[in-house]
C-alpha cells in the first residue's frame, strides 16, 4: 500500500551508548559470501573436470577471457560510486575499434598514431556524456542509452558492418597476445588498470571526492567539490576502458566486427553489482568489482568445459547478477 | 481519571545489543495532549516507532482499551485509531489534497467498482473544514505550504477518526502564525475526546499546550506529571538528568564584547539582491561579531545565506572579505574568501551519511592534508586533525570512522562545525544551527560560537527561535518578505523587538 511505502521515520540513534558491534554471522556472510561462493565453485569444478580445469593453461586463458571484460567493469565502477550510469560502454567499444583498425587497415595510419585517435575519441565520447548528464542534468540512464546507439550508428556508418582484417600491423596483433612473466599481455594490462583505478579510488582525493559525490551531491557541492567536472571525468575514465577493452579484443582477433562487444552488457554490470554485495557491502569498490569479474568468468569458462551450451552460461550469468543486487540490497537494509 | 487509552507496561527495544529503550512504562487518556520530551536519543523515537508498528519491541506490553494490542504494520494501527505524523510529510505530491486525505481508507465507490470522486471530495472536504478551509480538496498536494501539507496529514488521521494522534517536532519549519493554529488544532482533537502526543524540544509550546509531560532520559520513562507541576527549569533538569546548567538557554546572554564599531570589517556586503527572493541587503560584519538574521520562515534569510556563499546566484550587489572582492558563482570562491555554510539541513546539504566522521570532517579542506604524493592525502595527517576537532567539539562517536548516520543530531551538527574549523574559515554562516538537537547539545553550540568569536571569527546566524538569537548575537538584521527591514544593535535585541519587526508596525503587538 501506497501510505506503508511512504512511511519513514526519522532515526534517532543513541548512538552516545553505543558499544563496538560484534561481528555477526550475517555480516561476515554478507562481507565474504560471494568470494565463498567463488571459492566453492572453483572447487566444485576442479571436482567435476579434474584433468581440464585446474591446469595451469586453463587458468591462464581464463585470466586473459576475462581481461577485457574486467577492464570495462572498473570503468564502470568510478561512474556507478557516483550515483551515474554508463549504458554507452557497448556502443564506446565497437566505435573504438571500428575507427583503430580501420585506420590502421585503410588509411595505413601507424598504430601507435591509430591508439593515439582511440584515446583522444574515447575522451571525446565521455565528455560528450558527461557534458549533456553532468553539466546540463539529463538522466544518465537515458543519455548514455541514446548516446551508445549512436556511436554504433556511426560504428555502422564507418565499416558498413563488414568485418576488417587484413593489413593490420603484427605490432598491433601483439598488443594483447605477447607473453609476460607467463601470463598474456592482456592480463597485465587489466593489473594495471586495475592498480590505477584502485589508487585513485581509494587513496586520492580525487576519489574521496567521487565517493561523497556518490553519497550526497548537494552537501559535495556546498563543500566545494566541482560535482560537474569529476562526474564528467568519470564518463571519461569509463570510456577509456571501454577503448583498452576495444584494443584488447581488436589486437585478439586480429580484426574488426561489428559483434565485437556486443556480449558485454550483462558481464561488466554483473561483476561490479556482485563487487558492490562483497569486500564493502552495500558499496561499489574496486577489490569487489575484480572479485566479481572472476567469479563470472570461472563459472562461464567451467560450464564451457562441462560442454553446456553458451545458452546456459547466459541464464546463470543473469541469475546472478540478479542474485547480486538481491544480496547487494539486503545488506543496505540491514546495515 | 477514567480508563487508560493505551496502556504501554516495560516495553525494551535493543539495536545490535544497544539499549534503545529499557522498561518504558506509560498511559494515554482520552482528552489530553501529552508532552513526550527528551533528548536526542532518549528513545522517544523507538517508543514511538514500536507503537506505530514500525519496529518491533524485543519485550513489553501493550493494552488498547484494556484490551492487549500487538501493532502488525503501520496500517493496522491506524485501522485502530493510532495516527502517527513524523517530521517527514508523508504525502504523494502529484496526487489531489482528497486522494491523499483518503490513501489507505475505504474510498467511496458508485456504480460497483468505480470509486466516486465525489464522494471522496465530499468527505475530504468535511473533514478538512475543521482545519483550514482555504485548502482545496481537488488542487494537487504539493501545491500547499508547509504547514496545509501537515495539516492534510491531520485530516487523514481525524478522517480515520484517530484517537491518539503522535505528532514528532510538528512545528519545524512553521511560522508563528502556523504554530499557533496547529495548537488550535490539537485543542480541537483534545475536545474530541482523543489523547494528542505531542513530541518537541520547544519547550515554551510544551509549557503553552500540554496537559501532561512524559519524560524520557536513556531509553527510561523517567518522568510523568501534569504540565502544571513543573517549571521550566524543574524540565530542564528531569530531561538532562540535572547534569548540565542548560537552563542557561534562555536567561544567557552575549559573553564575548561586541568588537568595536569602528574595527576594519571582515566582510562588507553591498546590495545583494536576488530579483523577486530576497535583497537588496547591506551590511558590514567585524571580526568577532555575531550578527543574527531574524524573520519569518519565507522571509529570505536562507536565500540570503546561500547568496553569500554562492550557492545561489545573485541578481547583483557585491561581497568583499577583507577588502578584496569574491566572485560568488560558486561555493569554490566562497570557500577560498574564507567564507564556510552549515546549511540548513544538515542530513541533506551538509553531510555525506555514510562517510565516517574523519571523511567528513577533513572533506572541504583535504587538499591540506597532503602527503609526498600531490593528490593522496595523508592519512595520518586527516587522523591527527579530527581527533583534535572531536576534542575541541566534543563529538561523541565510538571511533573517528563512526559513519556519522549514526550519529545523534547535535553530534551530527558539530561535524559540520568540524568541517568548516579544519579550513580555518573566517566567515561561519550557520543556518538554523540548533534545530532538532537537544539542550546539551545546544549549549555547546552556543559556546562553539562564543569560541569562534572571541578568536576574532565573524560568525552569522539564522534561528527560528528567536530566543536563540537574543541570547548569542551583538546584532541582529531582520528580514520581512525579503527586504531588510531592520536592525538592531546591543541591548535593542529583544524577541519583542525582532517579532515586531518580523510582522511590520501593523501587528507589532502579536
Amino acid at each position: 500500500m501506497a501510505a506503508e511505502a511512504t512511511q519513514s521515520v526519522p532515526p534517532e540513534t543513541p548512538t552516545a551508548r553505543r558499544s563496538r558491534r560484534p561481528a555477526s554471522v550475517y555480516g561476515l556472510v554478507g562481507r565474504y559470501g560471494v568470494l565463498a561462493a567463488l571459492v566453492i565453485t572453483f572447487v566444485v569444478f576442479c571436482l567435476l573436470r579434474p584433468e581440464t580445469f585446474p591446469t595451469g593453461d586453463n587458468l591462464k586463458t581464463l585470466l586473459a577471457q576475462m581481461a577485457p571484460v574486467a577492464i570495462v567493469a572498473f570503468g564502470l565502477t568510478v561512474v556507478l560510486v557516483m550515483g551515474d550510469f554508463d549504458l554507452s560502454i557497448v556502443g564506446i567499444i565497437g566505435l573504438s575499434s571500428a575507427v583503430i583498425v580501420s585506420l590502421m587497415s585503410k588509411s595505413d595510419v601507424a598504430w601507435p598514431l591509430a591508439l593515439i585517435i582511440g584515446v583522444l575519441l574515447a575522451i571525446a565520447m565521455g565528455v560528450l556524456n558527461g557534458g549533456l548528464i553532468a553539466g546540463i542534468g539529463a538522466s544518465s540512464f537515458i543519455i548514455t542509452l541514446a548516446a551508445g546507439q549512436v556511436f554504433s550508428g556511426v560504428e555502422l556508418e564507418i565499416t558498413g558492418g563488414q568485418t576488417i582484417f587484413d593489413n593490420i600491423p603484427t605490432a598491433f596483433l601483439n598488443i594483447a597476445t605477447t607473453n609476460i612473466l607467463g601470463l598474456s599481455s592482456a592480463v597485465w594490462i587489466m593489473v594495471a588498470v586495475f592498480v590505477i583505478i584502485y589508487l585513485l579510488l581509494n587513496l586520492t582525493q580525487l576519489g574521496r571526492y567521487m565517493y561523497a559525490i556518490g553519497g550526497n551531491q548537494e552537501a559535495a557541492r556546498l563543500s566545494g567539490i566541482s560535482v560537474k567536472r569529476i562526474r564528467t571525468l568519470g564518463f571519461i575514465i569509463t570510456a577509456l576502458c571501454s577503448m583498452v577493452a576495444a584494443v584488447i579484443l581488436s589486437s585478439r582477433a586480429g580484426a574488426y566486427s561489428n559483434e565485437i562487444g556486443t556480449s558485454f552488457f550483462l558481464p561488466t554490470y554483473a561483476a561490479v553489482f556482485l563487487g558492490a554485495a562483497v569486500l564493502k557491502p552495500g558499496t561499489f569498490n574496486l577489490g569487489g568489482t575484480l572479485i566479481g569479474a572472476l567469479f563470472l568468468e570461472v563459472i562461464s569458462n567451467g560450464l564451457t568445459l562441462m560442454s553446456l551450451s553458451n545458452a546456459v552460461v547466459l541464464i546463470v550469468q543473469g541469475a546472478i547478477l540478479a542474485g547480486a543486487v538481491l544480496l547487494a540490497t539486503l545488506q543496505r537494509r540491514a546495515a | 481519571m477514567s480508563e487508560p487509552l493505551l496502556r504501554v507496561r516495560d516495553l525494551r527495544k535493543e539495536y545490535d545489543g544497544v539499549v534503545a529503550v529499557d522498561d518504558a512504562s506509560f498511559e494515554l487518556y482520552g482528552g489530553e495532549i501529552v508532552g513526550l520530551v527528551g533528548k536526542n536519543g532518549a528513545g522517544k523515537s523507538t517508543v514511538i516507532k514500536a507503537l506505530a508498528g514500525a519496529i518491533s519491541p524485543d519485550a513489553g506490553e501493550v493494552w488498547l482499551d484494556g484490551e492487549p494490542f500487538a501493532v502488525t504494520s503501520p496500517h493496522h494501527a491506524l485501522d485502530h485509531g493510532l495516527a502517527f505524523m513524523f517530521q517527514e510529510l508523508e504525502l504523494i505530491p502529484r496526487m489531489t489534497v482528497a486522494e491523499n486525505v483518503m490513501l489507505g481508507a475505504h474510498l467511496p465507490r458508485r456504480l460497483g467498482p468505480f470509486m466516486s470522486w465525489r464522494g471522496m471530495y465530499e468527505q475530504a472536504a468535511q473533514v478538512l473544514a475543521e482545519l483550514d478551509d482555504s485548502i482545496d480538496p481537488r488542487g494537487p498536494v504539493d501545491a500547499l505550504s508547509v504547514a496545509q501539507q501537515r495539516l492534510v496529514m491531520i485530516a487523514r488521521a481525524l478522517h480515520r477518526r484517530a484517537r491518539i494522534v503522535v505528532l514528532d517536532e510538528p512545528t519545524t519549519s512553521l511560522t508563528d502564525r502556523e504554530i499557533t493554529d496547529l495548537h488550535d488544532i490539537c485543542r480541537r482533537i483534545r475536545a474530541r475526546g482523543a489523547c494528542v502526543v505531542y513530541v518537541s524540544h520547544r519547550l515554551g509550546e510544551i509549557f503553552s499546550l500540554t496537559d501532561r509531560v512524559i519524560v524520557m532520559r536513556d531509553g527510561h520513562v523517567v518522568e510523568q506529571r501534569a504540565t502544571s507541576e513543573l517549571t521550566h527549569a524543574s524540565l530542564v533538569d528531569v530531561i538532562t538528568g540535572g547534569g548540565i546548567a542548560a537552563a542557561r538557554e534562555v536567561g544567557r546572554r552575549v559573553t564575548t564584547p561586541a568588537p568595536p564599531a569602528d574595527a576594519e570589517p571582515l566582510m562588507r556586503v553591498r546590495d545583494l539582491v536576488r530579483d523577486g527572493v530576497v535583497g537588496p541587503v547591506s551590511f558590514d560584519l567585524r571580526p568577532g561579531e555575531v550578527l543574527g538574521i531574524g524573520g519569518l520562515v519565507g522571509a529570505g534569510r536562507t536565500e540570503l545565506l546561500r547568496l553569500l556563499y554562492g550557492a545561489d546566484r545573485s541578481s547583483g550587489g557585491s561581497v568583499e572579505v577583507r577588502g578584496r572582492p569574491v566572485a560568488l558563482r560558486g561555493p569554490s570562491q566562497a570557500m577560498s574568501a574564507g567564507i564556510a555554510l552549515l546549511p540548513e539541513d544538515r542530513r541533506h546539504q551538509g553531510l555525506i551519511l555514510d562517510f565516517g566522521v574523519r571523511e567528513n570532517t577533513t572533506l572541504a579542506s583535504l587538499g591540506r592534508f597532503g602527503s609526498a604524493v600531490p593528490g593522496f592525502p595523508s592519512r595520518t595527517r586527516e587522523r591527527a586533525a579530527t581527533d583534535e576537532l572531536i576534542e575541541r567539539l566534543d563529538v561523541v562517536t565510538r571511533d573517528r570512522d563512526q559513519p556519522v548516520r549514526l550519529l545523534s543530531g547535535g553530534n551530527q551538527q558539530k561535524v559540520v562545525i568540524a568541517k568548516w574549523l579544519a579550513r580555518d574559515s573566517d566567515v561561519l554562516v550557520f543556518d538554523e544551527p540548533t534545530a532538532g538537537i537537544d539542550i546539551g547539545a545546544k549549549t555547546q553550540i552556543y559556546g562553539i560560537i562564543e569560541s569562534l568569536s572571541a578568536a576574532g571569527k565573524a560568525v552569522i546566524v539564522v534561528s527560528s527561535e528567536f530566543n536563540e538569537l537574543v541570547s548569542i548575537c551583538h546584532r541582529v538584521l531582520v528580514l520581512r518578505e525579503g527586504a531588510h527591514v531592520g536592525t538592531l544593535n546591543g541591548a535593542e535585541i529583544s524577541e519583542e523587538a525582532i517579532v515586531a519587526r518580523c510582522y511590520g508596525d501593523a501587528s507589532a503587538s502579536v
